[in-house]
């Protein structure tokens, strides 16, 4: 347990450990690199930005904290990479701010300094984006400052609670910044941010030496998250350019005047420095322009000029490796957002918009096969007029494709549940299939004319209920007391599980009381409500036994 | 008489432990400061307990090569053959540790460090296979080459009521695509290259046992079985009785899963391990001593 750090020597052992520990996780930090730019190098850019810091370590003039602060700060200025490893060359700037005039470190003191250290993270950009590295390092800086306002705190005390509130910061880094959300993951920088925080703690901890036969955990998102791994395949986006890096040297540079002056030449712009070297960081579809000026500023040193698009083509076969097992992709047919979603949360690659009333065209259902990530694709129709539109696709497209013929959106889930992750085409299209007849469905809408059918006199407007798309059971005007005939006729003494899909014209209130009724009548069965917001009807009704 | 060392994520019961004299290497278990070994500081029961009563979530680490080390210059006093047989290097770093130890002493005794790339009940066959083994006066290459074989044979299913504590603890692997479903689901694991896969998907706990009977019922000769709890020892009776219908009760294990091991599943993990028998019966190597004897492996009562 460290009570202050005295000597440089034990401030170079320190991020020394940090290093090791980033080390052993840089590829996947890596992995869950979607912003500003997903081109997966976040983890290997921080790391290089932390071997160049610890280099200069050793070039300092004597082993004093002060020293070995300042030229750590100016070899993680010299050495950053990339987005994250510029913000990061910031953070090491903010502590030798503070430290870099104090011979030995107590709990006050770091707890400042990594205060300033947030501070100087923020300055170095145009436009800070919470759900970032930024974050992480806020929320980390104020937990350390208000950890050392308590008498008789240890350092080790105080940076427990900064990696702590670190944690939980990557973990929200989804809520603040929803192309995370759609990803899938926490943010990288954060995440790499983290990994080193919890180095330093290890270290001052005294468990140096055990971190190399452990690895860091990575945060999990705070709420867990499906990974949609479809759209990241699918969709082609605007070009991200080039991401163009270079160090300037000369005098008197002012890096707020540089960071005014590119602030419209691109995106993720950083500029970080001092008066003699600026270190700046822009993606631009256009690094002539910069360069062009930036040369009349001083003399460049560094330039690192990436083409992102290429580096997003290798995220992209990079993320397919790492992908959860997509040997079989699956397709579906459906309407409403929250069926939408359900289906994606039980693993449909990707949904075609459609159902009673709105079939899709074959060539839609054929573009969705051909967007999804894997060579074998299994359909479901969901709908008995969609089943031989579907069937279609087979004909038209290289992948192996097979049709379990689902009728409903009941039958559509069972089918899902059914699918085996380790079987092939064939036994799943089987299972799936056998699957479909252990469900019934219980569909309820308004009746468009008046008619009679199956011996039932229907009037127009009132509400019917149909039972496996084909037979008619029972009409009402008023809608619960038809759901419960309804479900007289059809619940026998298997049934296990109930669930109630409500559209997009019911309310969830009623949805709820109907819950409510179902369960006192059927108390054995498990009885649950999903909001399905599909057109059409009021509420589709699932049978499971 | 060879030596097997294993670490506690096996599982074995303190009898099994006892009967074989088995090395089982502890894993540690943190709420916060706290440190406990596994199994050794704390049961399985009591860390539940604190589980349900505690705010912070628990973690886990695995040993460093020194406990390891100690053990192998102890274990050469009184033999010159240590196998340990350890959890899966994908779920836990302990079996890199005991390798790492191995490289450490300069010992006369020959020490084999296997990654079986199982964990749990599937991990307490494989060691009691070995241990029978050993047990009956089989040879250190003997020993290893029966794991070796039996690896591939063992199969385990584990039902859940929920993956939020394997997702927590980072452990989930190729199972995160059952994440986040929008439907109560149970989803059932399996272990494919010492990681968890995602094999079923129950609408109810009912459905996910009737799946691990059935998962049972597919193998055409079972050689051994456990079923294992953390916290539901009644729902585990009532899975062996059913698993009665088609092989010997008396020859079912019954398990506890470990703290550590129930940190990463959490409390409603019910699993079935089996080592899969042989085609040929001619080709169990079984060592003919312990047939002789007429020796079968005695259930654990816990």
């Amino acid at each position: 347990m460290k009570a202050t750090i005295e000597t440089g020597q034990e401030l170079r052992d320190m991020f020394g450990a940090a290093a090791r520990w980033l080390e052993k996780s840089a590829s996947e930090v890596d992995a869950i690199n979607v912003f500003p730019v997903p081109d997966g190098d976040t983890g290997t850019n921080m790391l290089f930005t932390m071997r160049s810091t610890m280099e200069e370590a050793f070039r300092a003039p004597d082993h004093s904290t002060a020293q070995v602060m300042k030229a750590m700060a100016h070899g993680a200025l010299m050495g950053a990479r990339g987005n994250s490893g510029v913000i990061l060359s910031q953070v090491f700037r903010g502590l030798a701010r503070k430290l870099g005039d104090k011979d030995g470190i107590g709990p006050k003191e770091w707890a400042e300094a990594l205060g300033e250290a947030s501070r100087t993270a923020y300055q170095g950009l145009s436009r800070p984006v919470e759900g970032t590295i930024l974050t992480v390092m806020r929320d980390a800086a104020e937990a350390a400052i208000a950890a050392a306002e308590k008498e008789g705190v240890t350092l080790t005390e105080v940076m427990e609670v900064a990696v702590e509130a670190a944690k939980r910061s990557v973990a929200r880094t989804p809520l603040l910044l929803p192309v995370l959300k759609e990803a899938g993951v926490v943010d990288a920088g954060g995440q790499g941010l983290y990994i080193i925080l919890d180095g330093v703690l290890h270290y001052m901890r005294g468990e140096a030496e055990e971190l190399q036969y452990r690895r860091p955990q990575l945060v999990a998102a705070a709420e867990p998250m499906p990974p949609k791994v479809a759209p990241l395949a699918a969709v082609k986006e605007e070009p991200y350019g080039y991401c163009t890096e270079f160090i300037i040297t000369g005098e008197k540079l002012d890096a707020d005047r540089i960071r005014k002056r590119l602030d419209r030449k691109g995106q993720s712009l950083v500029v970080v420095g001092n008066e003699s070297a600026v270190r700046v960081h822009i993606h631009t579809l256009d690094p002539g322009a910069i360069l062009h000026w930036a040369v009349s500023l001083g003399t460049l040193h560094q330039l690192k000029i990436q083409n992102m698009d290429d580096q997003h083509v290798d995220f992209i076969e990079m993320q397919k490796e790492r992908l959860p097992t997509l040997d079989i992709g699956i397709v579906a047919v459906a309407a409403g957002q929250g069926i939408t979603e359900l289906l994606q949360s039980l693993g449909v690659s990707a949904i075609v918009p459609g159902g009673q009333t709105m079939n899709p065209s074959v060539r839609d259902i054929l573009q969705a096969v051909e967007t999804v990530p894997s060579d074998k694709v299994i359909i479901l129709p969901n709908n008995k007029n969609i089943i031989l539109t579907a069937s279609q696709v087979q004909n038209l497209t290289s992948k192996k494709v097979a049709v379990v013929p689902t009728k409903t959106i009941p039958q559509g889930v069972a089918a899902l549940l059914a699918f085996n992750y380790e079987g092939n085409l064939e036994e799943n299209t089987r299972a799936m299939e056998a699957a479909v007849k252990s469900v019934q469905t219980i569909e309820v809408t308004k009746a468009v004319r008046s008619t009679r059918f199956d011996g039932l006199r229907i009037k127009r407007g009132q509400y019917i209920a149909i039972v496996d798309d084909e037979a008619l059971i029972a009409n009402d005007d008023e809608i619960e007391p038809l759901l419960l005939r309804a479900l007289e006729k059809t619940v026998c003494k298997n049934v296990e599980v109930i669930t109630l899909y409500y559209g997009a014209d019911t309310r969830a209130s009623q949805a709820e009381e109907m819950v409510q009724q179902i369960r006192l009548k059927y108390p054995q069965a498990q009885v649950e409500l999903v909001r399905g917001g599909q057109p059409h009807y009021n509420y589709i009704i699932s049978l499971e036994g | 008489m060879v030596k097997i060392v294993t670490d506690t994520l096996s599982d074995l019961p303190a009898s099994l432990i006892k009967e074989f004299g088995i090395s089982v290497v502890p894993l540690n278990l943190h709420f916060g400061t706290e440190v406990y070994r596994d199994t050794v500081d704390i049961t399985t029961d009591v860390f539940y307990q604190k589980l349900m009563s505690k705010q912070v979530f628990p973690t886990t680490s695995a040993p460093g090569p020194g406990i390891f080390v100690e053990l192998y210059n102890q274990l050469a006093k009184e033999t010159d053959a240590i196998v340990a047989i350890m959890t899966s290097r994908k779920i836990s770093a302990v079996g890199e540790s005991a390798m790492q130890a191995k490289n450490m002493v300069k010992l006369d005794a020959r020490i084999e460090v296997i990654d079986t790339q199982q964990v749990a009940g599937a991990l307490m066959l494989v060691v009691i296979t070995a241990a029978e083994a050993a047990k009956a006066g089989a040879t250190f290459e003997q020993v290893v080459s029966l794991v070796k074989d039996t690896i591939p044979r063992t199969h385990v299913r584990m039902a859940f009521d929920t993956l939020e504590y394997l997702r927590r603890g980072g452990r989930i692997g190729k199972a995160q695509a059952l994440l986040g479903s929008l439907l109560k689901v149970h989803p059932v694991l399996g272990l494919k290259d010492g990681e968890a896969f995602p094999h079923h998907r129950a609408r109810n706990r009912a459905g996910a046992v009737d799946f691990l009977v059935n998962f049972a019922r597919g193998f055409a000769k079972i050689e051994k079985m456990v079923v294992e709890d953390a916290t539901t020892p009644q729902e585990a009776d009532d899975l062996v009785e059913r698993l009665a219908a088609f092989y010997p009760k008396e020859r079912i294990y019954r398990a506890k899963v470990s703290p550590v091991f129930g940190a990463h599943v959490g409390p409603h993990v019910l699993d079935v391990a089996i080592i899969e028998g042989k085609k040929e019966a001619g080709d169990i190597p079984v060592p003919a001593a312990q047939k002789a004897k007429g020796l079968s492996p005695s259930p654990a009562i816990l």
